[in-house]
């Protein structure tokens, strides 16, 4: 490993899928030639922490892509009324212990109308994580082109860059989210996003992201600044290569580890900023199951109706966990340096 | 009292704050041992006596600092709270000319907090003080109408009253013969009978005398200067609270209502509904002395149990919450009577936690009000065959597509969901449109996009009057260019108009309460509001409260006027 291990720092530090690295170059060495990526994917493997956390994210993804079939072909039931199985007599909640779990509400149900607690948990899943997936994909675009134009061109425009990623960083966030949501959404709606739940997702997924990519901006720059030094970069240069070529054919490609991590890390923040924002008022709205919207209501019932309270809680956790240890995982693989 | 609005907004609010599941209690030092605690998330947000107007505070300041000629007896009796006893006043007034003037003498020794008397002037200032309508914002303006007093166009073509208040003092010399002092004795002429004005009295703040010398206009929004039983200790902190204490100047003889039983009297607002329900099930330290407006949270019905439970009441409130069809949009009366039929009332009820927070409503008109009757066409609603059998009579094309309008929280959300199921299994498809923000200002735009909306009322006195005209009559609420008023439904019925002005013509509140149930069953022949739920007040009281009475005249919120501590 020790050789191969060198000539991975020997050409860019740390990156995966790296289209100018010396790599075809040292394959004439006696040890059998391993691409970075294969070196990567190598001691991901060996990390069985991020194995189960990559695991339990694909289980949680399929989940959520699967959910609104699964809804449609009626194996799962998030929006009937089971007004049954709760009592109104003790404050509508689930008859029964538990938080009246039973063979066919393995979660038991919702407080006040007997709803499924599963059902609406996986389909809460895949509302969360479409809004969190596009909010990082949203931010990690921005934050890109913005870092790589930003480090690349240096002077004036870096100069005003950063003064935008200052000023961004300043505003205090979630302030700003409670206190614009009324007029965006209007603004929204006006635009011709549809009104309700749409309008409202579409803002969380625009603020996240907008308020997001500084930072990300930020350590894209700081990548850049040491590539655009090196010769690669000059050779396109000389060849008269275009900016645009440069920045995206040339740079781009020697940024998708951090690219890759960040993602993977600003995944789980989005998914509890979801929750949070529910929590405030803002976000997408019952009918419609969110990880966030489910867990609002039932903190309510924290002491009341445990079950209720706890597994909401639990799903957002494992999300949460399970995302960032993958995001860990990737890192230490991508760049085993960054470790010391 | 008032519509409920400003409580509907709060209940959002409320929602918003943080979670403090496991806040404790009050802590405070032992010599508070005879001060009442009030805690409450909702801020008070005028103690101007022509400005409040809200029911809980038009409450506790009738109790506890502002007294009116007549007011409402401490009691749990219904028929009994809407009896009027004389306060400032020797009797319960002269009333002649067929309602239309009314007259009152002021009792001897009645005072202000600076021990001076109360006179015929300050009651007299006191009324005049709604008329100046850019000051004195936010109350009730009934008076506006009824004072005998000549009335002219505005620029926007709008009837306005040829007085403007005390402050500019332009048309003095028409209100000064609208209403007269002479010696001891206050008389109102008004230009149509106005057989409740006594119930208006005893029921609002508006008509309380005011001290022309303490008034600062917009400044004495929070200030009291009182004439009751106790007086703001310094001042009142908007979103914090503030502290009542004994008013020596205020003569237990002269007043056969109210009593100085505690020393002092600590408000604590802002607190969230959470923390509320949290210390008083907990009920530790001075949070013994306890009382509150805010309803125990549904999540912690359950853990009303043994001596809690001995702590808490359940009463009707006066806010009855209702359906409205726009009558702009669904125009077919045989939809809107398939809607009245398949209104899952039981479900959305169960969804904001069952009996204890709502029961079923029988009218628009609580039953607490004079004359009030149960509604026939609200009396067997949940029928979800003959909903089917009317939508697909009324020929319209299904499933019939509505949209249904309400004000958002996780509780009000669940509701939704249960009407929305109610109505699409009678063949409905429906839209839901939850509103976060502002629910009123969108709903009563004439032009609207709802097909149904959700609103709650509560009678500002006990008096059908104050129920259906302001709700029902085109022609106050659909006067303006491009809001329905509080008529959110644009509804607009010449018969229902017609029994209105009967009904004012009579000179009884008995008499005009016959005539307005002709006018409620017209209502509800016609769909034009379909009830839904008498919202509860599900409160506690800490265990040291004694003499602790829901009253309806209070609005059912905690009467102060007999209030002690064991």
């Amino acid at each position: 490993m020790a050789p191969t291990e060198l000539d991975l720092t020997a050409h860019d530090g740390s990156m995966l899928g790296d289209s100018h690295g010396a790599g075809e170059v040292e394959s004439g060495a006696s040890v059998a030639g391993r691409s970075p990526r294969q070196l990567a994917v190598a001691r991901f493997r060996k990390d069985r922490g991020s194995m189960i956390a990559l695991s339990i994210v694909l289980f949680v993804v399929v989940m959520g892509i699967l959910a609104p079939f699964l809804v449609k072909l009626g194996v799962l039931d998030p929006y009937s009324l089971n007004p049954d199985l709760v009592d109104p007599t003790n404050g509508s909640l689930p008859t029964g212990d538990h938080g009246g779990i039973s063979a066919d509400h393995w979660l038991g149900v919702e407080p006040g109308t007997g709803r499924d607690l599963l059902s609406r948990l996986i389909l809460g899943i895949t509302y969360s994580l479409f809004i969190a997936l596009t909010a990082s994909l949203l931010t990690v675009i921005i934050g890109v082109v913005l870092g790589i134009v930003s480090g690349a061109r240096g002077g004036r425009v870096d100069a005003l860059i950063g003064r935008v990623i200052d000023m961004t960083l300043s505003f205090p966030q979630t302030l700003m989210l409670l206190a614009l949501s009324g007029g965006f959404i209007v603004l929204l709606v006006d635009a011709g996003v549809p009104a309700g739940n749409p309008a409202k997702g579409l803002y969380v997924i625009l603020v996240l992201a907008l308020f997001g990519w500084p930072v990300f901006a930020r350590l894209v720059r700081g990548q850049v600044l040491t590539l655009r030094e090196r010769e690669f970069i000059d050779a396109a240069r000389v060849l008269g290569a275009s900016k645009r070529r440069i920045y995206f054919k040339e740079m781009l490609p020697n940024l998708w580890a951090p690219i890759l991590v960040y993602f993977t890390l600003t995944m789980p923040a989005y998914v509890s900023a979801e929750a949070a924002l529910s929590y405030l008022g803002v976000g997408i709205t019952a009918p419609t199951p969110t990880l966030g919207n489910i867990l609002t209501d039932s903190a309510n019932y924290a002491e009341s109706d445990f079950v209720y309270f706890f597994f909401p809680a639990l799903f957002i956790a494992i999300i949460v966990i399970s995302f960032n240890l993958l995001g860990d995982g990737l890192r230490d693989a991508l760049d085993p340096k960054s470790d010391q | 009292m008032t519509l409920y609005r400003k409580a509907f907004a709060v209940a959002v609010a409320g929602a918003v704050a943080s979670v403090s599941l496991a806040a404790c209690g009050g802590g405070g030092s032992s010599d508070d041992s005879n001060t009442l605690q009030y805690i409450s998330f909702r801020p008070a947000e005028h103690f101007d006596p022509q400005r409040v107007y809200i029911g809980r505070d038009i409450s506790n300041l009738g109790r506890l600092a502002y007294r009116s000629l007549v007011a409402n007896p401490v009691t749990t009796d219904v028929a009994k709270s809407t009896e009027l006893i004389p306060d400032l006043a020797t009797d319960t007034g002269t009333v002649t000319d067929g309602g239309k003037t009314w007259e009152f003498t002021l009792k001897d020794g009645v005072k202000w907090e600076d021990g001076k008397d109360i006179t015929c002037d300050d009651l007299k200032y006191g009324v005049s003080r709604t008329f100046a309508t850019s000051v004195i914002t936010g109350g009730p303006n009934y008076i506006l109408g009824y004072l005998d007093i000549p009335v002219t166009k505005n620029a926007e073509g709008q009837e306005v009253s040829q007085y403007e208040g005390p402050y500019t003092g332009k048309g003095q010399a028409l209100f000064d013969k609208a209403v007269t002092c002479e010696g001891k004795t206050i008389t109102y002429h008004f230009k149509k009978a106005f057989p409740d004005f006594g119930l208006a009295i005893a029921a609002l703040r508006a008509f309380d005398p005011y001290r022309q010398d303490k008034d600062q206009g917009e400044k004495s929004n929070f200030a009291v200067f009182s004439s009751g039983p106790y007086k703001l200790d310094g001042l009142w902190k908007s979103g914090k609270g503030g502290t009542f204490v004994k008013n020596t100047a205020w003569d237990p003889a002269t007043d056969t209502i109210r009593k100085q039983n505690v020393d002092k009297i600590v408000f604590t607002e802002g607190l969230t509904d959470e923390t509320v329900t949290a210390r008083m099930i907990a009920d530790r330290g001075t949070d013994k002395n306890a009382i509150t407006d805010r309803n125990i949270l549904a999540a912690s019905y359950s853990k009303i149990t043994g001596a809690v439970a001995d702590r808490a009441t359940l009463n009707d409130s006066p806010y009855v919450f209702y359906l409205l069809p726009n009558f702009k949009r669904v125009t077919n009366p045989q939809v809107r009577e398939a809607l009245k039929y398949s209104t899952d009332v039981t479900g959305w009820i169960t969804a904001q936690g069952g009996d204890k927070a709502y029961r079923p409503a029988e009218s628009i008109i609580a039953s607490t009000l004079v004359g009030a009757q149960p509604n026939p066409a609200f009396q067997d609603m949940n029928d979800v065959e003959k909903a089917k059998q009317l939508l697909r009579d009324s020929g319209a094309t299904l499933p019939y597509p509505i949209n249904y309008t309400y004000n958002s929280s996780p509780t009000a959300d669940k509701a939704a969901a249960a009407l929305k199921a109610g109505w699409e299994a009678a063949g409905f498809k429906v839209t839901l449109d939850p509103l976060a923000d502002t629910y009123y200002d969108v709903i009563n735009k004439k032009n609207s996009k709802s097909d149904v909306v959700i609103a709650g009322w509560g009678a500002d006195w006990p008096s059908i009057g104050t129920v259906l005209p302001p709700l029902f009559d085109g022609r106050l609420n659909l006067q303006g260019s491009d809001t329905n008023g509080n008529d959110y439904g644009n509804y607009n019925s010449p018969v229902v108009n017609g029994l209105f002005d009967k009904a004012a013509a009579e000179a009884t509140v008995e008499g005009q309460a016959g005539v307005y149930t002709e006018a409620d069953v017209q209502l509800g022949k016609d769909v034009a509001y379909i009830p839904i739920g008498v919202q509860q007040f599900y409160l506690l009281h800490g265990s040291n409260v004694d003499t602790y009475i829901q009253n309806p005249a209070t609005s059912m919120f905690p009467d102060l006027g007999d209030i002690s501590l064991k």
